[in-house]
């Protein structure tokens, strides 16, 4: 199990100040995230390679690391720009129209909100984050959720909706 | 964890030191640091406008400058952003800074095409040392925020080096304006306008390659 966004947030921190036992934990979990991250994209051969590589560059960029901000956004930018990166080396006579491909992909962009979706599942109305977890990760039924919960199905879709505007606000003033 | 991770996150742990956050306001004390310098250069060296020496100045001498320094400040803000990847760091103000500042050059053609200006309103001469002197202010103030974002980790270069490139073209063309005595707005469209565009096309090609990591 990897740790979640809260966990290395504050070893992240912790890093910054010079603590080499949270540091040696971060990198820890960090390299297992960014296996998982990586499996998806590239040719299992080459994952340990990128895994290094980005681990290399995340110690080298620590400074970077804004710390009111989340944690696993900026670990995936991080590794997204070099996996790109390796993909550039790779096909190198391609390179700027690859390059600009990967950096417009929205649903790149949706990965990294992802990955923070714990962290802004909890900074809004606990009954708005109770039921979009349950219909858009879980997905249970509007009418599944409303029984679940106890609130109408039309106080369902309101939440939902209150909810993810709520959450895409956090987003833009990250 | 394979036996290679584990060593090399043995040896990263170990080089550890303290860090300091990277601050984007350094980013842009050193791109306002550098105009006041550009600024300071060009009063030395050519002067400054009659009008504002004597506390005189034309309405469209504020115009200019609030334009150029708007849009300057907007794209070096967006610029020294991005030296810190993640979610949400969109900061598109920029793009309405490059609108209002694109009225000077439109106007210039509506006003073109209505009357058409004579040649001597463009002052070719004159126009030469504006486009001059702001890309040599836009050198220096461009150089100092490309060695500052490379401290960061721009994980778009593309973009940093366009906004590099408008930033420091506009701010290097407002420190020329505090010499240049024209007001008439065909002048403006052509000759602060020229700065900008070149500015921003150099960067663009340039400044990616200095701030890969």
């Amino acid at each position: 199990m990897i740790a979640n966004e809260e966990t290395m947030r504050h070893l992240m921190v912790k890093a910054q100040g010079g603590d080499k036992q949270c540091y040696a934990s971060l990198l820890a979990e960090c390299e297992k995230w960014l296996r998982r991250y990586y499996a998806r994209k590239i040719n299992p051969s080459a994952i340990d390679d990128l895994v290094q590589e980005t681990l290399i560059s995340l110690h080298r960029k620590r400074a970077s690391y804004d710390p009111t901000k989340a944690f696993l956004p900026w670990l995936a930018a991080i590794g997204r720009y070099r996996w790109i990166d390796s993909l550039r080396k790779i096909y190198r006579h391609d390179h700027d129209e690859l390059y600009e491909e990967m950096v417009a992909d929205p649903q790149e962009e949706s990965v990294s909100a992802k990955v923070s979706l714990e962290r802004l599942l909890g900074m809004i109305p606990e009954k708005q984050a109770e039921v979009i977890s349950m219909v858009k990760i879980e997905g249970l039924s509007i009418a599944e959720a409303s029984e679940q919960t106890g609130q109408s199905e039309s106080l369902v879709k309101v939440n939902i909706h209150r909810g993810l505007k709520k959450m895409s606000a956090l987003i833009e003033s990250e | 964890m394979s036996n290679l991770s584990k060593s090399l996150i043995d040896g990263l742990v170990d080089e550890l030191e303290p860090v300091k956050t990277i601050k984007p306001t350094a980013g842009l004390l050193v791109a306002g640091g550098l105009t006041l310098t550009a600024m300071a250069a060009v009063a030395t060296a050519l002067g400054v406008r009659n009008d504002l020496a004597m506390g005189m100045a034309d309405e469209m001498f504020f115009l200019r400058s609030g334009i150029l320094l708007m849009l300057g400040l907007a794209t070096a803000f967006a610029a020294v952003n991005l030296a810190r990847p993640g979610v949400g760091n969109l900061n598109r103000g920029w793009i309405w800074a490059l609108a209002t500042a694109s009225l000077f050059p439109i106007t210039a053609v509506i006003m073109s095409l209505i009357n058409t200006p004579p040649v001597e309103a463009l002052r070719p001469t004159q126009g030469m040392l504006c486009l001059a002197v702001s890309m040599i202010s836009a050198l220096g103030i461009g150089s100092g925020l490309t060695m500052w974002l490379r401290q960061g980790a721009p994980t778009s270069p593309e973009r940093a080096g366009w906004l590099v490139g408008i930033a420091s073209g506009a701010l290097g063309a407002a420190a020329y304006n505090i010499y240049c005595p024209f007001n008439d707005i065909y002048y403006i469209g052509l000759w602060f306008t020229l700065p900008v565009l070149a500015s921003a096309i150099i960067g663009r090609l340039v400044v990616p390659k200095l701030i890969r990591w």
